[in-house]
């Protein structure tokens, strides 16, 4: 048999036992909100669409490839679906989950939507710093807004497997969006941000084991040095990985020798060396380029470290030239 | 009270002790950085990170245990490990980011120098193997593949150069590097014309040889007060990580002892007055001083296998927790019959150098019957990384009378393991815990700078006695009979290996399946 068939068989029992959990929502019919057409919508500019598909037959031309400025989020109910994300081929089971970050192209392979039923809602975030954000609407702290933003932009993970707390999130917003009871509004914007918790956790978890230390850690490493101008947090840095602050900083100090924050301060130093030794950027940009708050803080902490000013150090490596 | 402090320049990261006069540690200090792997058969390291973290972490060791209690640090000496490459140009500044030992993109010139007569020559002249690894074929795939750094390169540097020019302004490589750079003729002690005509460059192209105890320049005066420590501390050029662990772990020359390290990779190594001649160019010769030679052959698979085998079968009670993950293995290991009821692992997962030299070798398990159980498996895996080791270990005493051991390296040292040497082996093997030997050697080498020992033959005993693991008879010849059918596995199956090499590269596709 092959290894596809297996999997398939497995997932199809899989399931079958996660049958109950799926019961209320495939016993619901199909709806599509939208932003601007549906009155539902109207207190929620940030949620763009909401929906619930059952497609009973192949379609054609149905599901076309799309880039959107949204975050979509979709989840499999039933069926066996072949989606491309970013041009890359994904399967997806029931219980996964699709996640499609702003201005990615998604859709199915030659448009051909398969036999199955499938929920999803498309999120306006704004952006910050590059990286996009819950709103105003959220309850969340700015920090840990900011660290969600960070992991979801950061992890590049598409798809995210046996998940059915998607399912029932975006259930539960449905009802809420429908029935409007009291203090609906307030309860939509908590939903989706328990959504956004949610996926960033199961995100962090999946790119994660738990056995690999030295793995984990390099993923960190090319993060940070991928936005080394950014000020990063203990608690972002933790994040990212899956920990909670504490263990995190217990493993990398274990690992590496250095406290996160220490051993970003290396990076940045060693950059800020590489940087110095060319003649076509100045003091100042090369401080904020490498996380410094200031060519002052950039200064003292170099100082520190190596025993000369950036400039007196930058003096030494040209003076050949 | 004087001090020594010693700076190892590791695979994956720095580690900085601090010893009194007598050798006994006063503090120790290590930091990580990182290695870059760009391409699949690459690997870089950032000479700016390392030197960074080698100041902050010397900078840590002297506030924390030096200066508070007004030690005088007496020397700085450096170790490294052996065949990095790092070019820089004319003002001193790196191009690009150093190649460290693992790095395999001159795959394709080693194997050409290898088959040819020149690669024996230079093989017999040099003592070191003919391999990606080696600098002599990296600066040649320099040459060949990166003409721009190639022609902007002023000199071709070893990591440590490199650190101690940033420390002192000299650039210098001591006899132990150089001679595993495969430009060093070990027996006339100088750069070798050959190899330089092969690699395309000159003897200026490269740091100034010198022997193991040389000083190599004053520390700039920005270090002295950053790091306050006076215009007088020496700074030795000191040796490479194998010469070192080999003297530290109490090798003398002449004693027809080998020393075994095992941590990530490992390595068995005499050391002796003697180049060990081999046909088939397996082992390495590497200068330590004059007329001493550390003789042995390197292996790709040690803790690090076994490592992958605990992140797969592993219980892991708690995240992260490796150790305490192997320790439960380990366990469970002891509890399965000597030879694992005939289950044999070859643990060449990546490839295998000394002895079979074979980059294309895989691992396999064989002998699976329908009594083995999972236990058997951890079991077969530590016995079949040990074989290996042995394998080495025999192939050294086809030259070399070895009449006890001495392990070191955080696998090796694992009590469960050093038993099981001791029985493959069948010879006594001497242990010591908490014990760094290479650190330990670099300490010998300043005491030895200092007078405080009258020469390297001459070296104190280490402080702390040494556990000795005495060998079991009736474990060797069982050992002694499944180690055949290994030997044969490892040699006979060299087609097989290429072929599911190649099949592995030709199917190979990133999982996108959830």
């Amino acid at each position: 048999m092959q290894l596809e068939q297996i999997s398939f068989l497995y997932r199809s029992l899989y399931s079958e036992l996660k049958f109950h959990d799926n019961l209320y929502i495939t016993h619901m019919n199909q709806f599509v909100l939208q932003h601007g057409k549906s009155a539902e919508m109207l207190l929620f500019p940030h949620i763009l669409e909401l929906g619930m598909k059952k497609n009973g037959s192949i379609q054609l031309n149905m599901f076309p490839t799309t880039i959107m400025e949204g975050l979509r989020i979709y989840h499999i109910i039933e069926g066996r679906f072949e989606w491309h994300i970013n041009h890359q081929p994904y399967v997806f089971y029931p219980g996964d989950v699709a996640l499609i970050m702003p201005d990615i192209p998604f859709g199915c392979d030659n448009d051909v939507l398969k036999i199955g039923s499938f929920t999803w809602i498309h999120l306006a975030l704004p952006k910050k710093d590059g990286h996009i954000q819950p709103g105003k609407w959220s309850g969340l702290s700015d920090s840990e807004a900011a660290a969600i933003g960070k992991i979801l932009s950061l992890n590049n993970l598409p798809a995210l497997s046996r998940f059915n707390e998607v399912g029932r999130i975006i259930k539960c917003i449905y009802t809420e969006l429908s029935e409007m009871e009291v203090a609906f509004q307030a309860r939509v914007n908590h939903q989706i941000d328990e959504l956004l918790i949610q996926i960033t956790r199961k995100m962090t978890q999946q790119t994660h084991s738990t056995r690999d230390f030295p793995k984990t850690f390099t993923q960190l490493e090319v993060l940070l040095r991928q936005d080394l101008a950014h000020q990063w947090t203990v608690e972002e840095m933790a994040g990212l990985v899956g920990m909670g602050t504490t263990l995190f900083t217990e493993k990398v100090k274990n690992y590496s020798g250095f406290s996160p924050i220490n051993y970003l301060i290396n990076i940045r130093i060693s950059e800020a060396i590489k940087l110095l030794k060319r003649v076509d950027i100045t003091v100042t940009n090369i401080a904020l380029d490498t996380g410094f708050y200031s060519s002052q803080h950039f200064s003292t902490t170099f100082k520190k470290l190596t025993g000369y000013r950036p400039s007196e150090f930058r003096k030494n490596h040209l003076r050949n030239i | 009270m004087e001090c020594i402090i010693t700076i190892e320049l590791g695979t994956n990261g720095i580690r900085v002790f601090a010893y009194d006069l007598r050798g006994c540690i006063i503090g120790s200090m290590k930091g990580f950085y990182p290695t870059f792997h760009a391409e699949p058969d690459h690997s870089e390291q950032d000479p700016e990170q390392i030197f960074i973290t080698t100041l902050y972490v010397l900078k840590n060791i002297l506030n924390e245990y030096i200066h508070p209690k007004k030690y005088k640090v007496a020397s700085i000496c450096f170790c490294a490990s052996m065949h990095s490459v790092l070019a820089v140009d004319k003002n001193g500044n790196p191009i690009g980011n150093a190649i460290t030992w693992a790095d395999n993109r001159a795959k394709k010139e080693a194997q050409e120098l290898r088959d040819s007569q020149l690669g024996k020559k230079l093989y017999e002249l040099t003592g070191t193997p003919i391999h990606p690894m080696s600098p002599l074929v990296k600066i040649a795939w320099i040459r060949n593949r990166d003409a721009e750094r190639f022609r902007l390169t002023s000199k071709f540097l070893s990591i440590k150069s490199y650190v101690i020019h940033q420390l002192t302004g000299e650039y210098m490589i001591d006899y132990s590097i150089a001679s595993a750079t495969g430009l060093l003729n070990i027996h006339t002690v100088q750069w070798e014309d050959d190899a330089l005509q092969y690699a395309g460059i000159t003897a200026n192209q490269l740091a100034m040889l010198v022997p193991v105890f040389t000083k190599a320049g004053k520390l700039k005066n920005a270090y002295q007060q950053s790091l306050r420590l006076s215009a007088e501390t020496k700074i030795l050029i000191g040796s490479s990580d194998g010469c070192l662990a080999t003297l530290g772990d109490g090798i003398v020359k002449g004693e027809e002892k080998a020393s075994i390290t095992i941590e990530d990779s490992g390595a068995v190594r005499v050391m002796g007055p003697n180049i060990l001649k081999d046909e088939q160019m397996r082992f390495f010769n590497y200068l330590l001083t004059d007329n001493c030679y550390v003789s042995g052959g390197p292996t790709n698979n040690g803790g690090n296998i076994f490592e992958w085998f605990t992140r797969q079968f592993g219980e892991f009670t708690n995240p992260f927790d490796m150790e305490n993950s192997i320790q439960q293995l380990m366990e469970e290991a002891a509890n399965v019959p000597t030879g694992s009821d005939g289950l044999l692992f070859l643990p060449y997962l990546l490839g295998e150098r000394a002895p079979i030299w074979n980059a294309n070798a895989r691992g396999a398990y064989f002998g699976l019957n329908i009594k083995h159980e999972r236990r058997h498996f951890i079991r077969a895996t530590i016995e079949g990384i040990l074989y290996e080791i042995y394998s080495i270990g025999k192939t050294l005493s086809e030259q070399q009378t070895i009449n006890s051991l001495s392990v070191n390296g955080s696998f090796g040292t694992i009590p469960f393991c050093s038993q099981l040497i001791a029985d493959i082996f069948s010879k006594p093997v001497q242990v010591r815990q908490q014990f760094h030997s290479v650190s330990f050697g670099a300490y010998l080498l300043s005491a030895t700078e200092m007078g405080i020992y009258t020469s390297l033959d001459n070296v104190a005993p280490v402080a702390e006695i040494p556990n000795v693991f005495k060998p079991n008879k009736q474990h060797h010849t069982i050992y002694a009979d499944y180690f055949c059918i290994f030997e044969k596995l490892s040699a006979k199956l060299f087609d097989e290996f290429e072929a599911i090499g190649n099949l592995q590269q030709k199917y190979a596709h990133p999982i996108k399946h959830l």
